[in-house]
């Protein structure tokens, strides 16, 4: 059985500390650009509508004082899979697809529309895997946690209420080392027992079965570390009604301006989407 | 009472968003399953949300999932899938219907015969999972149709059955748990 030690410290995604501008904007502001960039990014249909959002990311990145090479960083492992979803394109083929045929081998044929659904789909990931990575580049977990509460203030007039979202993904960003630790001692205690995950033999449900030894105890643990914290948080007078937070996020100069600048950027990229159409 | 209720149901949420993201993180998440392809259980904690706290726990243990999944993609994508879980339509939307189908199904059930009802609303959860995803990816062109079929049908449901094997036990264990003494007398007080 391999790989039995796991991350000490998980994190995902990599915050990058800085002083600049663009890290000291609110929360709610980088959410606003995430979107604005993001939505495009997934919607454009044309080469030049998905690459603009990429363009514009790394500007911003430029300005947050994050070098291109490091939002860019994960293109280079990733780019062996897109040859594998290249080749996948070209052996099986859409139905109903009478677009020219590129090249063809024996019953294979590269389409006119698989090249351009490839050509698409690698610059669309790029462009969300920059956004994404300049996102969790210059905000903090703690930011974007309280993020998510102020982006989805307006939900509360539905008697939705985000702060509980809000506390929910703090408390599960909180627990993932404990629970990653957890899942390490379970599997090492059931190992040194004998048991086998994984390489054991039989179907499905078999293999099912051998993985409730490590499965079943540590969701309980979970639970029971859920259940000993909300009593906790309780016996300390846990509420909902008039929190206070520690961190504020005073409004910068021109904050207004750069939010305003997100909205006109998505609405500008997807003019010349719709303007240079199958560019 | 409620506000009790909702601190509970807030953490658990967390607490098993996290385990989400645990497995997601280590290669225990993956079951090894012939030729190389693995099976997944890391949806398992949605549907498990789901069946035990309901479907808001459901959606947020979903969300918490769905939204790590689109971060890991983005800045350390580990397959070729991973080149399309960036985009949200693909690896946040799916995995919010995944606890939703997991408490329909378990509502229906519950009540007459809970062991019963745990494992389809595994089976359920599951299916939604490898259905929607699946459909997500053929929808923006990552993969053709056939591909799809394909791997819904041998991978799709050998994870639908696992997860009900895994849903039922840990249902079984903690509510097990809940009704034996092993829960304070002070909490049946309430």
């Amino acid at each position: 059985m391999k790989g039995i030690e796991f991350f000490r410290n998980v994190s995902i995604g990599q915050y990058v500390d800085s002083k600049s501008y663009v890290h000291s904007l609110r929360p709610s502001t980088k959410y606003l650009w995430l979107l604005c960039l993001m939505v495009p990014g997934i919607g454009a249909s044309s080469y030049l509508g998905a690459a603009l959002p990429l363009l514009l990311a790394l500007v911003a990145g430029a300005a947050a004082r994050i070098r291109p090479s490091f939002l860019l960083r994960g293109v280079k492992p990733i780019l062996p899979l897109m040859v594998f979803i290249a080749v996948l394109q070209f052996l099986f083929s859409w139905p109903g697809d009478d677009s020219g045929v590129l090249f063809a081998l024996g019953p294979f044929a590269a389409t006119a529309r698989e090249a351009r659904l490839v050509a698409l789909a690698v610059i669309r990931t790029v462009s969300l895997m920059t956004i994404v990575g300049l996102f969790t580049a210059t905000t903090s977990e703690g930011e974007s946690m309280h993020g998510v509460e102020d982006v989805l203030r307006p939900l509360g007039r539905l008697g939705l209420k985000p702060q509980r979202l809000a506390l929910a993904v703090g408390v599960a960003l909180r627990f993932v080392p404990i629970i990653a630790g957890e899942l390490e001692d379970i599997a090492k205690a059931q190992a040194s027992r004998g048991a086998d995950f994984g390489s054991g033999k039989g179907g499905p449900i078999a293999k099912a079965k051998a993985y409730l030894p490590l499965f079943v105890p540590v969701t309980v643990r979970a639970l029971e570390r859920a259940e000993a914290m909300a009593e906790a948080m309780e016996a300390r007078g846990y509420s909902e009604e008039g929190r206070t937070r520690l961190a504020s996020y005073p409004k910068r100069r021109g904050e207004t301006f750069v939010r305003i600048a997100a909205l006109l950027a998505c609405a500008a990229i997807f003019a010349i989407d719709r303007f240079v159409q199958g560019l | 009472m409620e506000g009790k209720r909702t601190v509970r149901k807030i953490v658990v949420a967390g607490a098993l968003g996290a385990l989400s993201i645990a497995l997601m993180l280590t290669p225990l998440g993956m079951i090894p399953w012939f030729a190389g392809a693995s099976l997944t259980t890391v949806h398992v904690p949605v549907i498990v949300g789901a069946v035990i706290e309901g479907p808001a726990v459901g959606l947020c243990v979903g969300a918490i999932f769905g939204v790590s999944a689109l971060v890991r993609a983005a800045t350390a994508p580990q397959g070729p899938i991973d080149l399309f879980f960036v985009n949200p339509l693909i690896s946040v939307l799916p995995r919010l219907l995944v606890g939703l189908a997991a408490w329909l199904a378990y509502r229906a059930f519950r009540g007459k015969l809970e062991p019963a009802a745990a494992a389809t609303a595994g089976v359920a959860g599951s299916l939604a999972n490898s259905f929607f995803v699946l459909g997500a990816l053929v929808l923006f062109g990552a993969i053709p149709p056939a591909t799809a079929a394909t791997v819904f049908l041998a991978n799709g449901l050998v994870e639908a059955a696992m997860a009900a094997v895994l849903t039922l036990g840990v249902v079984s264990a903690w509510k097990g748990v809940e009704s034996r003494a092993g829960k304070a007398k002070l909490a049946r007080e309430e």
